[in-house]
């Protein structure tokens, strides 16, 4: 399959007309002069007029984006180089002083087993959700496809998870999942299997497990969304061609439907393990991080320490190792798949 | 030619514009109209005075419904009676992290006039309360609270002065009465009585720590004896700053701890939130559960089942005397009351503010509090508060306070960031009794955060 984008004929196509439409360097010369001799333009050339009009057009587009980006480097990028500076500090995040204390910050991060806890399942939630989410709404973005009648009934119903906040999604499933009055251990004692019965959010074995299928619950809507638009792009007769040589449905998807996705699963899974990443609503809701420290992720220890235990400074350097994490993590996954977008 | 050019411009601008002007004019004028209609009904001297008023917030932590109560009752009194000051409640909702949500509203600016405190010393050191005026502390017992470094008092008790005597288990008395069971007198008559219950085929205790800080409830009356031995030198953990103790010494009552929680507590714990216990006892669930609202928990129960009839005790020591924690009234770990520095700053709202709490402080008020179940604060005029002693158990309660095996012992620690520590201690418990840990390694790791801590001052 190649990449529509690198069609030579439409480049070569769009090239000529750029060169129709616009006028060539000499094209302000007087009539019957060489083309080797040199002249001086009489008003503004047409190379400078359009440089002007470029120059004003760009700080007009300046000044419409001037006020977001005002508040996008007061908001995020200001707040977050001040982080770095406070993540070589002892700050409590609430005295007005504080003392440089280099990078000892980071070293009890990196000798915490704590910390290290946290990296372990902000990994699992973070990989297991965009593998799982991915996995499973492929599946149903291929069932979608397929649905013949009440398709927008069935699309609403994939969707409409995504619509509730994960906060809230989270303190209903805090109540299905309660060991003594919860409706999944009753049922389950009801059903004459009360061996079965577990404390899901208590038992430290499983408890992370649980926060991971709770976490796809929430994610799989858009990731859904993005796939089905994706499938429903594929051309038609690249499928009917591929039928018309022999290929049953297995092989359709596997050498035609499977390569036209390779976009939309970069950018799910990209979005998906960034929002793995940064799970917190979750975890705060589920378990406060516990029992203990068993299911705290990284964004929840940084939460915990800089906000609950008034170590500002602390927090902060994890927050810079998240950061590093999440950015290196992306973009070796993204650069990973993008080279299987263009194999494709 | 200039000048006429210019106003030419300007009638021009007010001509296009001369509709909305219009528009704006008629809508003031009928609002005016409006107004002027409903005055006529109130009396515009009531308008005056309520436009005179001061809003101030009140910041506290529900969670305990008793409390919630008083809050409300308390406050819907005070406005009504009050000419000058309005007070909005503020509750943050059970479950949350409180020293947390204080801190995102320190952040935010966003302080409310009057808090009810925790971590007071981190947030005096840090300038962010204000002095708690005469007129307000000359209505409380002295011994109710306490000054600070600089002279100042910044937090007043929102409750009776009972240290955590709240700290205790609550019981269902027709059980005890029915299977001939006796409230302990010493450790070893605890752990027989958790034996029996277990035998009959039921669950003894029930206790919570899907908070995390609810895991002291059982912790602190099982450690309570090893900490009072340091009573004299400022406190176990004074002592461990000092070097004269370490968590090496709290080894028996984590076992004790453990044991209990292996052998006794009824599954589900680590996931069971603070004020689902009362749920668990009262549904027969478990016979006893862990409490730190004391009274207030017995009042809880009574509301959701008028007829169970609740006791309450203490887990005593070996020697049967009931140790119990009373802190110096201020400190880290001393809650209260509090007028916050960014109010302070607003004349009408500090003066607003204090007018709440000397209305907090008068018998009316205590009364108030008393009739729904609460303790009412130690104020100057107690003897005229009528105790409220109609809630089943609270007889229990008061018989606690006149026990000659009571003893009070102190453990305070200055460092600053202490609740810190607590927290992860608190969390390095859990892991331990959940088994996720064990004791060596709890005690390794608590010593060497409390070393952290101490080092961090």
């Amino acid at each position: 399959m190649t990449d529509q984008s690198a069609l030579q004929g439409q480049t070569q196509v769009v090239g000529a007309a750029v060169r129709l439409s616009g006028e060539g360097p000499l094209d302000g010369a007087p009539e019957g002069v060489p083309d080797d001799v040199s002249f001086v333009p009489t008003g503004p050339a047409p190379q400078q007029r359009r440089t002007r009009r470029f120059r004003s057009a760009r700080w007009v587009m300046l000044g419409f984006i001037a006020p977001a980006l005002v508040v996008y480097l007061l908001m995020v990028i200001v707040p977050s180089l001040q982080s770095l500076q406070l993540s070589f500090t002892n700050w409590d995040g609430i005295s007005p002083d504080y003392d440089y204390v280099g990078v000892r910050n980071y070293e009890e991060i990196l000798t915490s087993g704590r910390f290290w806890n946290a990296v372990r399942n902000t990994l699992i939630l973070g990989l297991g959700s965009a593998v799982i989410v991915n996995a499973i709404s492929l599946g149903v973005a291929l069932m979608l496809d397929k649905v013949g009648r009440w398709q927008g009934l069935f699309r609403t119903a994939v969707y409409l998870p995504s619509l509730v906040s994960a906060f809230i999604l989270a303190t209903v499933w805090k109540y299905l999942l309660n060991y003594n009055f919860g409706a999944v251990n009753t049922f389950l004692r009801d059903a004459g299997l009360p061996e079965w019965a577990r404390d899901w959010l208590g038992d430290s074995s499983i408890v992370v497990g649980v926060i991971l299928f709770i976490t796809c619950f929430t994610l799989g809507g858009n990731t859904t969304l993005i796939y089905l638009a994706n499938l429903q792009s594929v051309p038609q007769e690249l499928i009917e061609a591929a039928r018309i040589d022999g290929a049953n449905s297995r092989q359709v998807f596997r050498h035609v439907t499977w390569p036209m996705l390779a976009g939309a699963v970069t950018v799910n899974m990209t979005l998906a393990m960034i929002a793995g990443w940064t799970i917190f609503d979750q975890v705060m809701v589920l378990t406060s991080g516990g029992p203990g420290f068993v299911s705290e992720t990284m964004a929840f220890f940084i939460y915990k320490v800089g906000f609950g235990e008034y170590r500002a400074g602390f927090g902060s350097a994890a927050a810079i190792v998240l950061f590093l994490v999440v950015i290196v993590s992306t973009v070796a996954a993204n650069a990973y798949m993008r080279k299987r977008e263009i194999q494709a | 030619m200039h000048d006429a050019m210019t106003r030419a411009g300007v009638r021009a601008r007010l001509g296009r514009r001369s509709p909305w002007v219009a528009g704006a004019a008629g809508i003031a004028v009928a609002a005016l109209a409006l107004t002027g209609c409903s005055g006529s009904g109130s009396g515009s001297d009531g308008d005056a005075a309520a436009q005179e008023k001061t809003t101030i917030r009140f910041l506290y932590a529900t969670g305990d419904e008793t409390w919630n109560s008083v809050v409300d009752t308390v406050v819907k009194a005070f406005n009504e009676q009050s000419d000058t000051t309005t007070v909005q409640l503020d509750p943050l909702p059970a479950g949350s992290d409180y020293a947390t949500a204080l801190k995102t509203m320190d952040a935010t600016g966003n302080w409310p006039a009057v808090v009810d405190m925790r971590d007071t010393l981190t947030y005096v050191n840090a300038g962010k309360l204000a002095p708690i005026p005469d007129s307000v502390t000359e209505l409380i017992q002295p011994e109710a609270f306490g000054t600070a470094e600089d002279g100042n008092v910044y937090t007043v008790p929102y409750s009776a002065l009972n240290g955590e005597i709240g700290l205790n288990v609550v019981y269902n008395k027709d059980y005890f009465d029915d299977n001939d069971l006796e409230v302990p007198e010493t450790y070893d008559d605890f752990l027989d009585l958790l034996a029996d219950i277990k035998a009959n085929g039921d669950a003894p205790l029930a206790t919570a720590a899907a908070e995390v800080w609810p895991s002291d409830q059982l912790w602190k009356p099982l450690a309570a004896p090893y900490f009072a031995q340091y009573g004299d030198e400022g406190g176990f953990w004074t002592a461990a700053q000092n070097g004269d103790a370490s968590v090496e010494d709290l080894r028996e009552p984590l076992q004790e701890l453990l044991d209990i929680t292996n052998d006794y507590v009824l599954e589900g714990w680590q996931s069971t939130a603070d004020a689902q216990t009362t749920t668990l006892l009262v549904n027969d669930m478990a016979v006893m559960a862990t409490s730190s609202a004391g009274i207030g928990r017995l009042n809880d129960i009574n509301k959701v089942d008028p007829d169970f009839n609740a006791g309450l005790f203490i887990i005593p020591a070996e020697d049967g005397t009931i140790n119990v924690l009373k802190n110096a009234v201020n400190g880290d770990t001393a809650g209260g009351l509090a007028i916050s520095a960014q109010a302070a700053e607003d004349d009408d709202e500090y003066a607003s503010a204090t007018e709440f709490l000397e209305y907090f402080y008068q018998v009316d008020t205590a009364n108030l509090m008393e009739s729904e179940g609460w303790l009412a604060p130690n104020i100057v005029a107690s003897d005229e508060i009528e105790r409220n002693t109609s809630i089943p158990g609270s007889k229990d309660y008061f018989a606690l306070l006149e026990n000659p095996n009571l003893q009070w012992y102190e453990n305070v620690s200055d460092l600053s960031t202490f609740s810190a520590f607590n927290t992860f201690f608190r969390q390095a418990r859990i892991e331990m009794q959940d088994g996720q840990s064990s004791i060596d390694d709890t005690i390794a790791k608590v010593q060497a955060e409390f070393d952290k801590t101490v080092a961090a001052g």
